[in-house]
């Protein structure tokens, strides 16, 4: 308890010195002191508001094996390298894509984040949705109709997450490994999500008070469901991650991801 | 010989594959190693058996964690190769030294992995041949040793698999070490020559010496410590062997009537006359409500969890030198480095009711993703340890297919087919309970249910089914007692289809885990109804049984099932978790054991009381 006392003194002591020395400086000193803090302050806020203004992600995701990690190193690099295993972690990068490299003046270098499309690492989504300027959703058009379901649940609770709703962040489905030739068209794939989802409304919302589920409800109900009831944008493209057949992606990108 | 070693990231890209041993590997052993085993949080076992048709692997792996690479070795199960954690740990190290994060291919590392493997073979010849001549007589003690400390118990799993690193990241030191212990004989008892002497052990198991092998050595330690669970088990399986079948005391001297007692017929007359009332509508259940987590509260939380946190800190001595590490920022975190704070985790989460077994493979796991990671400057070890404990927490409880019930009924719907739900469990967990809170909810979503009584042992179960299904106004399915619980299955199920009902809640009798003809029986009707969803009532009060029970059902749904692909564990009801305030522990390991996720949470008696596990809240609890 001594201790504790001697302690008390000697802070008291030292609060008693900074006093006097803080009455000896000017006035007008400590004013300027105190403003330029409160500028710098302001300043780094706004640049922060700034930036979230204008975003330049990306984000792929989908189904696991649906090839997001091939598509985002066919962007980055053009190539594949020595293949792909299944994800444990998010793949993010900012770049200049790779067919762009050779255009002339100055491009814009796009952020795409690669998020891990297991069912355990859902929830990494949430934290890269917010500053997304545009979701690609990858769909594996060669194995779709098992995992028919499964893509369109994931799909359904994407489309009604209050941030994708409330920003209106446009949607593509990107239908890839379309270079095999018993790959779907998407056509038949945009069909096919579209039954599924209407069949999801249907039991997510039987009850509506009963129905907390998802944040939003999607479509109009009544009506069959089709992605041109979204508030946001919807469309489909073809893709092959493996012989780099991705320009429908790239004219996606480019034309969302604000220059 | 080695089928493949690949060098991946954590997000997925393969760096290197070794070009010389270019089989292509039968099946996809690393995808289903990364989901089955690395994702699931059990990347603290030693290593990972892969069955494919037409070959079967062993894998083994090791991590980097402060680069996030994954280095994975594929070899055949029938051969057992000493030197592949060697060569990893050995692979390792060359390799961080020339990762790059923008490279993609490391063409020039052939060369160098070639001549890691020369060495690490020619390692194990020297081993081989030294450890054949004068050591060959102590060879026979040191396992008779081994046997010992087996039989020890306790630290045996932590030194068994603490060892298989130590062999794994020592291997320089294996020669120097070998020569201690060609001396050091005698002295078993210290926790270094336990370490040192269960090293030498395995590498000296090589099975040229002809008298032991490693097989038989890695058995003889797993059976001491299964001991335990034999001896457990062979009681109970002494009791089903004595059929002595029970005689009516005759209390005087009247002739005694050996009627058969069967209430079955009378049951009917008796229940009419019960004031039967039907359950008035008792509001939503709180399935449908949504659970509120406010942020507000959970900041607070969070500012008194550091506050406690604080206080144990400044009482330990280590205070300062983890604030100083803390801003300086440590170089690389090493396993001793995490042991006082994995420690006090395992404290905590044991203190909340976790099964041990679970807590020390969570905390391996969590150890090998953090080991070699370098520290953020402001941050200690135990706030590092706390965040990756709960990432890991939340991936684990985070259902791994779609819990949404609702959605595969109105599927089953559309087939015209009834869903058929099968509640098994061992005694007095609450399955006939839940049962009804079940019909209950799927009531107040308009689909029609039928309640199946095939608890035909129990007195008094196929009146308490009856209840419910009066207060319910649901019809079910009764044969009475004394008949077998797969044909009245059966049998439910076809009247379900011709009354049109959805759905079909099949009760079933409470069963221990240990009992072979009760599992058997239940295996026979799981196989002849085929039902969508099996779940598994468990009670939020068990301890350590948790993983005996759930393990054991699994295990004997797999082997005795008549058919190629068994049906195992779909989905776990929690029950009672209203008597466990904080202690949430069983929900953890019953998803760990099983890997099947909570589909409900029973947290009261009446109709109402059926939750959805809310993730974050239970990791919360299980933290705080």
């Amino acid at each position: 308890m001594e201790e504790l006392e001697q302690w008390k003194e000697q802070l008291s002591h030292f609060y008693n010195l900074v006093m006097d020395r803080l009455r000896e400086v000017p006035p007008d000193q400590l004013y300027a002191a105190a403003a330029i803090a409160i500028f710098t302050t302001l300043l780094l806020l706004s640049l922060r508001l700034f930036k979230r203004a204008k975003s330049n992600t990306v984000v792929l995701t989908g189904l696991s094996g649906s090839g997001k990690t091939v598509i985002f190193y066919q962007l980055r690099d053009g190539s594949t390298h020595q293949g792909t295993v299944t994800s444990m972690e998010p793949n993010e990068d900012t770049f200049i894509l790779h067919s762009e490299k050779t255009g002339k003046g100055k491009i814009k270098p796009v952020h795409v984040v690669d998020v891990p499309g297991h069912s355990r690492l859902r929830p990494k989504l949430d934290e890269y949705l917010p500053q997304a300027a545009g979701i690609v959703f990858v769909v594996d058009a060669l194995d779709f109709l098992p995992n028919c379901r499964s893509a369109s649940e994931y799909l359904y609770d994407l489309l009604t997450k209050g941030s994708v709703v409330k920003k209106k962040i446009p949607v593509l489905i990107l239908c890839n490994k379309t270079d095999k030739v018993t790959a779907h068209t998407k056509e038949f794939i945009r069909r096919q999500i579209e039954k599924e989802i209407d069949k999801l409304r249907a039991s997510r919302s039987a009850i509506s008070a009963a129905d907390i589920a998802n944040e939003f409800s999607l479509g109009i109900p009544g009506e069959p469901f089709s992605f041109t009831q979204c508030s946001n944008k919807v469309t489909t493209a073809d893709a092959s991650g493996l012989t780099g057949e991705i320009s429908q992606l790239e004219e996606f990108i480019r034309e969302h991801v604000k220059q | 010989m080695l089928e493949q070693l690949l060098i991946f990231t954590r997000g997925g890209l393969i760096l290197w594959t070794c070009k010389e041993l270019a089989n292509a590997l039968k099946g996809s052993p690393i995808d289903t190693l990364i989901r089955s085993c690395l994702l699931e949080e059990r990347s603290g076992a030693a290593s990972y058996n892969y069955d494919a048709p037409g070959a079967s692997y062993t894998l083994k792996w090791t991590f980097h964690n402060e680069l996030g690479i994954v280095f994975v070795a594929v070899y055949q199960r029938i051969l057992h190769l000493l030197y592949v954690e060697d060569l990893l740990a050995m692979v390792k190290r060359e390799f961080s030294q020339i990762y790059d994060p923008k490279r993609t291919a490391y063409p020039d590392f052939d060369e160098t992995f070639r001549q890691l493997k020369m060495e690490a073979l020619a390692r194990v010849e020297d081993l081989k041949r030294s450890n054949l001549n004068p050591v060959a007589g102590n060879a026979k003690k040191q396992v008779q040793g081994n046997n010992k400390l087996g039989f020890e118990g306790g630290k045996k799993k932590k030194s068994g698999s603490v060892a298989k690193n130590g062999g794994g990241t020592d291997g320089d030191d294996a020669n120097g070490r070998k020569m201690e212990n060609g001396h050091a004989n005698g002295s078993f008892v210290t926790k270094d020559a336990n370490l040192s002497s269960v090293v030498n052990g395995r590498e000296n198991g090589s099975p040229n010496v002809g008298a032991f092998d490693v097989q038989k050595l890695q058995k003889l330690r797993a059976k001491g410590g299964g001991k335990k669970t034999d001896t457990v088990a062979k009681a109970s399986k002494a009791e089903p062997n004595k059929k002595v079948t029970k005689k009516n005391r005759v209390w005087d001297d009247t002739a005694t009537k050996e009627t058969k007692l069967d209430f079955t017929d009378n049951a009917g007359e008796d229940g009419d006359r019960n004031i039967d009332f039907v359950a008035a509508d008792q509001g939503e259940s709180m399935m449908d409500k949504e659970e509120i987590v406010s942020s507000e509260s959970e900041e607070e939380e969070e500012q008194e969890d550091a506050g406690k946190n604080r206080k144990p800190h400044a009482k330990s001595k280590g205070w300062f030198s983890s604030m100083f590490q803390s801003l300086a920022g440590k170089a690389n975190l090493e396993k001793s480095d995490l042991e006082p704070a994995l420690k006090a985790l395992k404290d905590r989460l044991m203190t909340k009711n976790v099964a041990e077994e679970i807590v020390e493979k969570l905390c391996e796991s969590v150890a090998a993703s953090l080991e070699g990671k370098k520290l953020a400057s402001f941050t200690r070890i135990s706030s590092t340890v706390q965040a990756a404990m709960e990432e890991a927490l939340v991936r684990i409880l985070t259902p791994r297919r779609s819990i949404d019930i609702l959605r595969d009924v109105h599927a089953a719907k559309e087939q015209r087919k009834p869903y058929v739900v099968v509640f098994v469990g061992v005694n007095g967990v609450g399955k006939s309970t839940n049962l009804a809170k079940v019909a209950y909810w799927l009531l107040q979503h308009n689909v029609s249910v039928m309640m199946a009584a095939c608890d035909t042992f129990r007195s008094g179960a196929v009146e308490q089914l009856r209840t419910h299904a009066r207060r319910l106004q649901i019809p079910i399915f009764e044969k009475g007692y004394e008949k077998d619980p797969a044909v009245v299955a059966k049998e439910a199920i076809q009247e379900a289809s011709r009354n049109g009902s959805d759905v079909v809640l099949v009760d079933t009798a409470g069963r221990m885990q240990d009992n072979e003809p009760l599992m058997r029986a239940l295996s026979k009707l799981i196989y002849l109804n085929n039902p969508d969803l099996v779940l598994f009532v468990g009670e939020a009060l068990v301890g350590n049984d948790a993983v005996d029970q759930l393990s054991k059902f699994n295990q004997k749904l797999a082997d005795l099932s008549a058919s190629a692909n068994p049906r195992l564990i779909d989905g776990i009801l929690l029950t009672k978790f209203d008597t466990v305030d904080d202690k949430v522990g069983a929900a953890l390991s019953m998803v760990y054991i099983s890997g099947a996720p909570v589909m409900f949470v029973g947290c009261g008696q009446s109709y109402t009381d059926l939750k959805k596990l809310n993730v974050k809240s239970i990791v919360k609890t299980l933290l705080k």
